[in-house]
């Protein structure tokens, strides 16, 4: 293959791991963002939303249904352990956060060992996504194209919506100021459930939309909080767009890096994170330690 | 101290009471105890929540494991250098995660732990990939001493490291050092208003935490004959951090007893389910909820009142 | 020699200069004020020379040595003490232990990581006396979170006190008391200083507390210097009058 058409190809993968990396760095850095929380249990939603996904497609027979019914039955989970035990939390440390969420790891990863077993499940894809497509003579699989879309159609609708709704503006306020959100009138407590369940949705959407290239498995969980660190970190801890860039820098690093470097394509990714930290200990677009 | 005297005492002499599946059980306890004590240095004395601790416990066994399998190092001597390594190793994590502060800075330990992980599975030569390192001999010596060999001797061994590394870790939280760490737990910018370079500091107590990490891991590597990924693994840095918490942070002998107390959990439940997990993460939680003192917290209440 | 001296020293975040070539000489033993209208730059002044945030430009000189290039920790080493605008204690920890640490960080041996007697012993004897000289020595024993507001900003100036500092800098040590805890913390601070041997810089809200304790004061306004004087004279300038003290004088 020539270099150019293999450029683009990659390029093309890159963007499509890009996107699912951003799914999961952007709900971690909004919960981050706005509740000063660093939730441990991210991944293990990631792999939640997987097997959700599963499941909804298994028993509707339709992947779009499982693409909006994975979502939001993880999202209400999220919610639900918000309400229950985060909420008591509030006037402790960061760290009880990080402790109680790790708890939670653990916790929904045996209830999902429980109910659908050790064995890893594979999602089937409609027609349209299973084909491949042939983009300079190369086959390419059509469904990396469609993640890539939607990664870019995710990331357009989370920034309209934290800049151009009446929502997104009370999101923001309350990242910003709390107490005076609260001395408006409004219900901090409901915006914050809201949030950590549409970070936690936002998790298992790119859980449901990995599995069916990854298949679901209990294994997930693990390698996506790290995943998911390291785009924060290098993003910065909050910063909506500090995640889009790092996800997308991060894709470009694995996929290059696989491809010319097999064996050090892993640590590729700390060493990019090393970096950046070296220069800027509060990530690229987060706010100075 | 009377209660800590009589403890070593019933220690010391449970091999000769305890049938040898309790001696086995006891000396991982106290194994794993020394990880989780070595842990509460960071977690309990200095505020520095380690999501990673699992990498000093499986850098201790791997290079414990290789120097066994690879010279003829004695076997304290093995243990010993082996604790040294991982020490030295320690100062690169911690000059690295200290860059970052608060929760950056557990999510850094974290990645660390991963990327030896990952680098645990491609290193062939020295971890045995997937496969691990097997057959690690408990050898003879140093001067023909074959003693350590034995159930009881190994026992005895592990037994005198944790209290060796218990009155160290004492007297280090007790001395001025100390005091400078207790400062940075409770307020890192005035700890640095008043004249000290605390990166230093916390980077020293991490190398630290990593030496006596390590210890255990070298410990453990002889003790069960073999050393695999398994001790790197992130959920088991996680265990660790629970044994801490539960056990009661900032006190050096409430982490040993969380973690005599989860082996022993671990044990009674894996004979009734396997969602050990499950019940790991519930007590876990219900700690950090009502009881974030921990075991020793909920005794040393009880005994004031 | 000034013991402490600062030129042209300026902080701007992006657009805006927060400290605009800032010059200033404190001598040993004198008692200087730094008043402003609120955003005139007083605090960042005080992060310039702890060296808490880098300057852009300028120089600041302690005891005819720069301190442009040393980090924060180093130059409280040397002999700056300072108090913070928003009380920051070890709230775990008694009003003793509080002064014990920061007496420590002066002592030959701070980082001994064993036994301490002897170094504690010290510390202690330093923290006790400073929490004397600000009567405080009937709390020591309580934890420095359970204090009132006024004994928590007085016990921030002991732990100062008890490094034994050439310079003692409080940022707005009445900030957030009651009228009597001023009162209270005024007629402390004065006692302090009556034997002339400490040298202070002062930032201050209070008219009342600046004339009452400074010997010079240093106006800002903008980020830049426009008095520097004697209390009576600045109280006269019209500049100033017309910046901040509107009817005051």
């Amino acid at each position: 293959m020539d270099f150019l058409p293999f450029l683009l190809v990659q390029c093309l993968n890159a963007l499509s791991q890009a996107a699912l990396l951003f799914f999961l760095g952007v709900g971690l850095t909004l919960i981050f963002g706005i509740m000063r929380i660093v939730n441990f249990a991210h991944g293990t939603f990631y792999m939640l939303g997987a097997f959700l996904g599963y499941s909804a497609a298994h028993l509707s027979g339709s992947f779009w249904f499982a693409l909006i019914a994975g979502p939001i039955i993880a999202g209400g989970v999220g919610a639900a352990f918000e309400i229950g035990l985060l909420r008591p939390l509030y006037r402790r440390g960061d760290s009880a956060f990080l402790m109680v969420t790790f708890g939670l790891t653990l916790v929904l990863g045996d209830i999902t060992r429980l109910l659908w077993g050790v064995d890893p499940l594979q999602i089937s894809l409609p027609n349209a996504l299973g084909a491949i497509v042939f983009l300079f003579d190369e086959p390419f699989p059509t469904y990396r194209l469609f993640l890539a879309a939607a990664g870019i159609i995710v990331a357009v609708a989370i920034w309209q919506f934290l800049e151009r709704t009446r929502l997104g503006l009370l999101i923001r306020a309350t990242s910003q100021n709390a107490e005076m959100v609260h001395a408006l009138g409004v219900n901090v407590n409901l915006v914050r459930s809201g949030i950590f369940g549409i970070g936690c949705g936002l998790a298992a959407l790119g859980g449901v939309l990995a599995a069916p290239m990854v298949t679901a498995s209990l294994g997930m969980a693990g390698n996506a909080i790290i995943d998911a660190f390291v785009i924060v970190i290098i993003g910065g801890m909050g910063s909506f767009l500090g995640s889009l860039l790092a996800a997308v820098l991060v894709a470009f690093v694995q996929v290059f890096g696989t491809y010319y470097f097999p064996d050090f394509a892993l640590a590729a990714m700390y060493l990019l994170m090393l970096l950046v930290l070296m220069i800027r200990p509060g990530g690229l677009l987060g706010k100075e330690i | 101290m009377r209660g800590l005297v009589i403890a070593a005492i019933l220690l010391a002499a449970a091999p000769l009471g305890l049938p040898p599946f309790a001696t086995t059980l006891l000396t991982e306890a106290l194994i794993l105890g020394l990880l989780a004590m070595s842990l509460d240095l960071m977690v309990g004395y200095t505020r520095l929540i380690s999501f990673g601790h699992a990498a000093a416990y499986g850098l201790g066994a791997y290079a414990c494991g290789d120097l066994l399998i690879h010279t003829r190092l004695p076997l304290p001597f093995a243990i010993f250098l082996s604790a040294s390594i991982t020490g030295i190793v320690g100062i690169g994590v911690a000059w690295v995660c200290t860059l970052a502060k608060g929760v950056s800075f557990s999510m850094l330990t974290l990645a660390f732990a991963q990327l030896l992980y990952a680098i645990a599975f491609k290193w062939t030569a020295v971890t045995g990939a997937s496969d691990g390192l097997a057959g690690i001999p408990r050898r003879v010596g140093p001067f023909g001493l074959t003693q350590f060999q034995t159930r009881n001797g190994y026992y005895y061994l592990v037994l005198g490291c944790l209290l060796g590394a218990y009155a160290f870790c004492r007297v280090l939280v007790r001395s001025p050092f100390g005091a400078v760490l207790r400062g940075i737990r409770e307020n890192e910018p005035k700890t640095i208003s008043l004249g000290y370079n605390t990166r230093l500091c916390k980077i020293a107590i991490v190398a630290i935490s990593f030496m006596l990490g390590g210890l255990s891991g070298a410990l453990y590597a002889p003790f069960a004959g073999f050393a695999n990924t398994d001790l790197l693994f992130w959920l088991f840095s996680g265990q660790v951090l629970i044994m801490v918490i539960v056990g009661g942070q900032g006190t050096l002998l409430g982490p040993i007893v969380g973690a005599a107390f989860f082996m022993l959990l671990e044990h009674v439940l894996s004979q009734y389910t396997d969602s050990w997990a499950l019940f790991f993460g519930l007590i876990f939680i219900g700690f950090i909820t009502f009881a974030p003192d921990g075991i020793w917290g909920l005794f040393r209440r009880r005994v004031r009142i | 020699m000034a013991l402490l001296e600062l030129d042209g020293l300026t902080k701007r975040y992006g657009g805006l200069t927060a400290v605009n070539g800032v010059a200033m000489r404190v001598e040993a033993g004198e008692v200087r004020a730094v008043i402003g209208p609120n955003g005139a730059g007083k605090t960042s002044l005080f992060h310039l020379i702890t060296g808490v945030v880098p300057a852009t430009s300028g120089d600041v000189r302690f005891d005819g040595n720069s301190l442009n290039r040393m980090s924060s920790y180093r130059r409280c080493q040397t002999g700056l003490s300072r108090t913070f605008q928003l009380t920051s204690l070890f709230s775990e920890m008694t009003a003793r232990e509080n002064c014990r640490v920061a007496a420590q960080a002066r002592l030959r041996g701070r980082w001994q990581p064993w036994g301490g007697t002897q170094i504690f012993r010290e510390a202690a004897a330093r923290g006790d006396e400073a929490l004397e000289r600000l009567g405080l020595t009937a709390i020591a024993g309580r934890s420095a979170g359970l204090l009132s507001h006024g004994d928590q900003r007085l016990l921030e100036v002991a732990m100062a006190l008890s490094q034994r500092p050439r310079v003692l800098l409080l940022d707005e040590p009445t900030q957030g008391l009651s009228v009597e805890e001023t009162i209270t913390a005024v007629e402390t601070l004065a006692g302090l200083l009556v034997d002339g041997k400490l040298t202070v810089l002062l930032v201050e809200h209070d008219m009342e507390v600046v004339f009452r304790l400074a010997q010079k004061i240093t106006v800002m306004h903008r980020g830049s210097v426009i008095a520097d004087d004697v209390p009576s004279v600045v109280r006269r300038d019209p500049a100033v009058q017309a910046a901040y003290l509107g009817g005051y004088a």
